[in-house]
């Protein structure tokens, strides 16, 4: 019993600690912050922090499968042990809310999703520039000016130009993915049939795609439908339906590039109640009226696996999923800007960059900012390019130039994520990227938008009352504010 | 773990054959063949209904990637340990979730049942003026909606540093297991007829000492139940899990939703995991299934 | 043992008796780890709750309770709620039940065929969740392709209608056995020359049924229709795990919408004013749950 008797006296002292802590609950501060250890002289920067450990959590997305499969280099560069907590995305926005408000910092570096993590949490993010422009560091190869510049502003700004609260770490991109091989066989009974070319690319509009399915579907035995979508109720059904909003020249709120590039705390009106959102919604909803029932149930990882599964011809989806395309279907994938609305084509650019939060402190702090810059350069973006986990594509337009890189955009490629380079740096045009709201409180404005689109494409109501009502939701929860 | 005392309704007679008279077994059971046929229907269909999820996890988890994933369900395979030698190398060691499980689930349930039976002890011999009050707020503790539960505790464990520690996760396990313990292990005294404790005092023990040394003897199976049932509850935790476990106490059920990953689910290796996840509890459950009745019930059904 | 009990709360005029004694750190525990939390509760469902640089709690009176009560999708989701627990519960109870009159007639292996039963009771609920989705996926689902097979085309999760069903037959799978473990008890426990009375046979069976068993076991399964009934209000992993509240809100149930507020929006004070009314909600069940306790004379 004595041991016992040991752990009640020890329990008996953590609910004490509780009980003292519960008082204090209103008007608790954050804990204090201890000074980064400075560079002794001769040493080498990137060993400066030997022996630290630190933790990076991040969204299960493939530039950290790539780095998670091959640590090692950034352990022997620095002698900084880095442990990977991978989520998915809803998870992860939770973990790092939580670990913010905490005060501590249990994840040290952070996947700061631009729309779910940075613009709620940017007072929470350490301003990059302390550690960019400290010569004690390591100089960051390159520069912020390598870069894609539209990427930096999404992923790493919020509100203002000037702070930096996170590096471009990933850029998937939402494209037209489609089997090629099917395309090939079966393109010209197609054409005859519908009466026009039905090659994929941005020439396309929405509605001939809609009929390409149709026509999928019921002509072709490879595959059981046309056409998938990630329409569970879930943040990719937004996404999914975005591009089709954009390209009907519709938006979110009314001056919508600014609201997606820099960010803004309070948008204005929404606009999803406008003529051309409705007209989008309706067309959206007949859209999936065609697909794959399933796609109700899929998020973006479903309807990848269901393309990857040959249940599908084709879909949009983010480029990143190339290099798996490749496994399923060797040489069978081609890839394309999605097709154009009435105003164009518009593509959802999903990017993240990887910050640090604010409450590190100590060896970790800078040992944070070490490995933000080993996993954000030129080297380690061209490795998890050539990864076998997968990859991603880089964030640094001096990759892109690489001879090895653009040689791998044709086939036999190397780097298998390179199949989608072409069709997504087409989609990042300025005239074709799609920048979702960057406000804060987006996480319950994305969840008012998919649970609208959900109920209307579930035939519960119609469009128009679908986005009217939406319109209403969002308006409700912009004016409550936010108070992180 | 005989334990004359007890009263024969704390255990759960129903899975022996009963003794029953011929006569009222005859009346009960039917003799017609439409009966037995209808009863064999019933239960054949209970049992597939049971069964074959269980053995298509179980058989999933020995399945190539392939195979787990085949758009026709394959019943003839070749099998693999593939899965379960994935799950336990490579960047994802299981290792440590299920050393954490293992602590976590333990640990509570064994301070549950400790303080528990205390508690419960006191409760079932006390005269206390309010004590319908208390038993009732003991209770309603227990079936406390865990969403609710989970705001203010995460506040008051974030600022006690309690979160992502194996001893918050331990805590906050016994927000359910210890009103558990406490109500059930009551339940178990109320069956010990209070004479017992009076010979031995007339015997010359101690209040202590025949609590101790003749009472708890007597609730072996009860102390056993309850312990059991607190272990399952806290290893099969995911709400608390998600909130207050981090990388320093991820449990087994976070790992299993962990698989679902942007290259797909691995099939394969969450089966394996539900494997891992649910053989143990299966084995301890039905080790003490005799008196899983009174246990689940809190007391309240004995099988009298 | 004794060393480790006193606490500031035994300091009672009169001193304590043993049996308080040992009640004591049991019940300072459990107040430490639920009258806390409940006042805390009560003060962020007043408040707004700032998370980032320290928490602290903004007094703003009743508007939280205002929304939540004025929400037409608050309330949507209890009625969801109300659905979820009266179809989990009614098809658990009919279910149990007969199963557990099928088992009692068993006379040789019902052990064996009541601990295959009992199995899915002891699995987690989240593996519950995980196994549903894998058995109903649409493109290498077994059941889904059983369905297949019968002609149904769709997808079970991605229908308002059948995600509905589907995650209350999950819970209906689990939960099933437990009943019948009940139930059984209860049939073990009938006096058997009440039973003799009965002709539970042929076309007397049904009559039987309805005039003498059930009676005599009603008052043991309705302790278990409270007990699933708190649990089933309480849990919420299997619909967490599948659905997440989707499609079109079909599965949004009561926790599923709290855990939205607190987690995804980080809306505290909304959300504990949710959790306070899911509070009630169970305290009433727990009540009547003593309260029949009390008329067997059990407690």
């Amino acid at each position: 019993m004595t041991v016992t008797r040991r752990n009640l006296l020890r329990w008996g002292a953590a609910a004490a600690g509780a009980v003292t802590a519960s008082g204090l609950l209103a008007g608790c501060g954050g804990a204090e912050r201890r000074p980064v250890p400075p560079l002794s002289p001769g040493q080498d920067p990137w060993r400066r922090f030997a022996g630290t450990t630190i933790n990076f959590i991040s969204e299960n997305t493939a530039p950290t499968a790539a780095i998670a499969a091959n640590l090692q280099p950034f352990t022997e560069l620095t002698g900084i042990t880095v442990r990977i907590v991978n989520l998915e995305l809803s998870a992860l926005v939770q973990r790092v809310a939580l670990d913010m408000a905490s005060g501590t910092s249990q994840y040290q570096v952070i996947y700061a999703d631009p729309y779910q993590v940075l613009a709620p949490y940017s007072a929470g993010l350490a301003d990059l520039r302390e550690f960019i422009e400290d010569p004690s560091y390591p100089v960051l190869e390159g520069g912020l000016e390598d870069f894609i510049p539209t990427q930096l502003r999404a992923a790493g700004s919020f509100e203002q130009e000037g702070p930096v609260y996170a590096l471009p770490y990933d850029c998937p991109t939402m494209i037209w993915q489609y089997r090629a091989d099917l395309f090939a066989a079966h393109g010209a009974r197609m054409a005859d049939d519908l009466g026009f070319d039905p090659t994929p690319g941005p020439d396309r509009t929405w509605d001939e795609y809609r009929r390409i399915a149709a026509w999928f579907t019921d002509n072709v035995d490879e595959v059981r439908y046309g056409t998938g979508h990630q329409a569970k109720q879930h943040d990719s059904l937004m996404c999914d339906f975005s591009n089709v909003l954009w390209s009907y020249g519709g938006d979110y709120f009314d001056a919508g590039e600014q609201v997606g590039l820099l960010g803004v705390r309070d948008p204005g009106r929404c606009t999803l109640d406008s003529a051309e959102a409705i007209e989008a919604a309706r067309f959206y909803d007949e859209l999936l009226a065609v697909a794959h029932p399933a796609s109700r149930t899929w998020d973006w990882d479903g309807v990848g696996a269901a393309l990857r599964a040959g249940e599908i011809a084709m879909c949009p989806n983010w480029h990143e999923f190339a290099a798996s395309n490749e496994e399923a279907f060797p040489g069978a994938m081609g890839y394309a800007p999605l097709p154009s609305g009435p105003t164009g084509s518009a593509n959802m650019y999903g990017g993240c960059g990887i910050g640090i939060t604010a409450n590190a402190s100590g060896a970790e702090r800078g040992a944070a900012w070490l490995f933000v810059n080993w996993a954000t350069s030129r080297g380690t973006q061209l490795d998890n390019l050539r990864s076998s986990a997968g990859g991603g594509t880089p964030t640094r337009g001096s990759v892109y130039e690489l001879p090895e890189v653009v040689r791998a955009e044709q086939r036999p490629s190397e780097l298998p994520n390179m199949l989608a380079g072409p069709a997504v740096r087409a989609a990042w045009e300025p005239d074709r990227i799609g920048l979702r709201p960057k406000i804060p409180m987006w996480n319950a404005c994305d969840t008012a938008v998919f649970t609208g689109l959900s109920q209307m494409i579930a035939g519960q109501q119609d469009p128009e009352t679908t986005m009217r009502g939406t319109a209403r939701r969002v308006d409700q929860i912009v004016a409550r504010g936010w108070h992180a | 773990m005989t334990a004359p005392a007890l009263a024969p309704g704390t255990r759960d007679d129903s899975a022996r054959a009963p003794a029953a008279p011929g006569g009222a077994r005859a009346a009960l059971h039917g003799r017609s063949t439409g009966s037995r046929v209808a009863v064999a229907v019933v239960l054949a269909a209970t049992l597939l209904w049971t069964l074959v999820p269980l053995v298509w996890m179980v058989l999933g988890s020995f399945k190539s990637q392939a195979d787990v994933t085949s758009a026709v369900p394959r019943l003839v395979f070749a099998p693999t340990f593939e899965n379960y030698r994935n799950l336990f190398t490579g960047a994802n060691d299981l290792t440590p979730y299920l050393w954490h499980s293992v602590v976590a689930a333990v640990v509570s349930a064994l301070l549950s049942v400790v303080v528990g039976t205390l508690a419960g002890y006191g409760l079932s011999r006390s005269v206390m003026r309010h004590k319908d009050r208390l038993s009732f707020w003991i209770i309603s503790t227990r079936m406390a909606p865990i969403a609710a539960v989970i705001l203010p505790l995460f506040l008051m464990f974030r600022v006690a540093g309690l979160i992502d520690t194996l001893p918050g996760l331990v805590l906050a396990y016994m927000t359910f297991n210890l009103p558990f313990a406490i109500w059930l292990m009551s339940a178990f005294f109320s069956e010990v007829p209070p004479s017992i404790e009076e010979s031995a005092l007339v015997a010359g023990c101690t209040r202590w000492q025949a609590f101790r040394h003749v009472i708890l003897p007597l609730s072996k199976a009860g102390l056993v139940t309850t312990f059991v049932l607190c272990l399952v509850f806290s290893w099969n935790d995911y709400a608390f899990a998600t909130v207050f476990a981090g990388p320093d106490s991820q449990t087994l059920p976070i790992a299993a939703s962990q698989l679902v990953t942007q290259t797909g689910i691995d099939w394969g290796q969450l089966t394996a995991i539900g494997t891992i996840v649910v053989l143990p509890m299966v084995v301890a459950g039905l080790a003490v299934r005799r008196w899983l009745v009174t246990g689940l019930t809190l007391g309240a059904v004995t099988g009298e | 043992m004794t060393a480790a009990e006193p606490t500031a709360r035994a300091g009672r005029r009169r001193g304590l008796t043993f049996p308080g004694l040992l009640l004591t750190p049991g019940v300072a525990l459990l107040a430490v780890l639920s009258v806390l939390p409940f006042l805390a509760l009560v003060a962020m469902s007043l408040s707004r709750v700032r998370l980032l640089g320290g928490v602290r709690l903004e007094w703003v009176g009743l508007d939280n309770w205002v929304r939540v009560l004025t929400d037409v999708d608050m309330w949507w989701s209890w009625v969801r709620t109300g659905a979820y627990l009266v179809l989990t519960l009614g098809i658990e109870m009919v279910l149990g039940l007969a199963v557990a009159l099928a088992l009692h007639r068993v006379l040789r292996g019902r052990g064996i065929l009541l601990s295959l039963v009992l199995l899915p009771m002891f699995v987690a609920p989240v593996i519950v969740g995980l196994l549903g989705r894998y058995l109903t996926d649409s493109t290498f689902g077994l059941y889904a392709w059983f369905l297949q097979q019968l002609g149904w085309e769709g997808d079970v999760l991605g229908s308002p209608g059948t995600a509905f069903a589907a995650v209350v037959l999950m819970d209906v799978w689990e939960w099933t056995p437990l009943i019948t473990l009940i139930a059984l008890a209860g049939l073990t426990s009938v006096n058997p020359s009440l039973l003799e009375a009965a002709a539970l046979d042929g076309a007397g069976y049904w009559a039987g049924l309805r005039h003498v068993v059930l009676p005599s076991i009603s008052g043991i399964l309705l302790v278990a229709l409270l007990i699933r009934a708190m649990d089933a209000v309480r849990y919420y992993d299997i619909i967490s795990v599948t659905t997440n509240g989707g499609p079109a809100d079909a599965t949004k149930t009561i926790p599923i919408r709290l855990f939205e507020n607190a987690f995804r929006f980080f809306d505290l004070g909304y959300a504990a004013a949710i959790g306070l009314m899911m509070l009630l909600l169970t305290i009433a069940i727990a009540r009547a749950f003593v309260r029949l306790l009390g008329t067997r004379g059990i407690s």
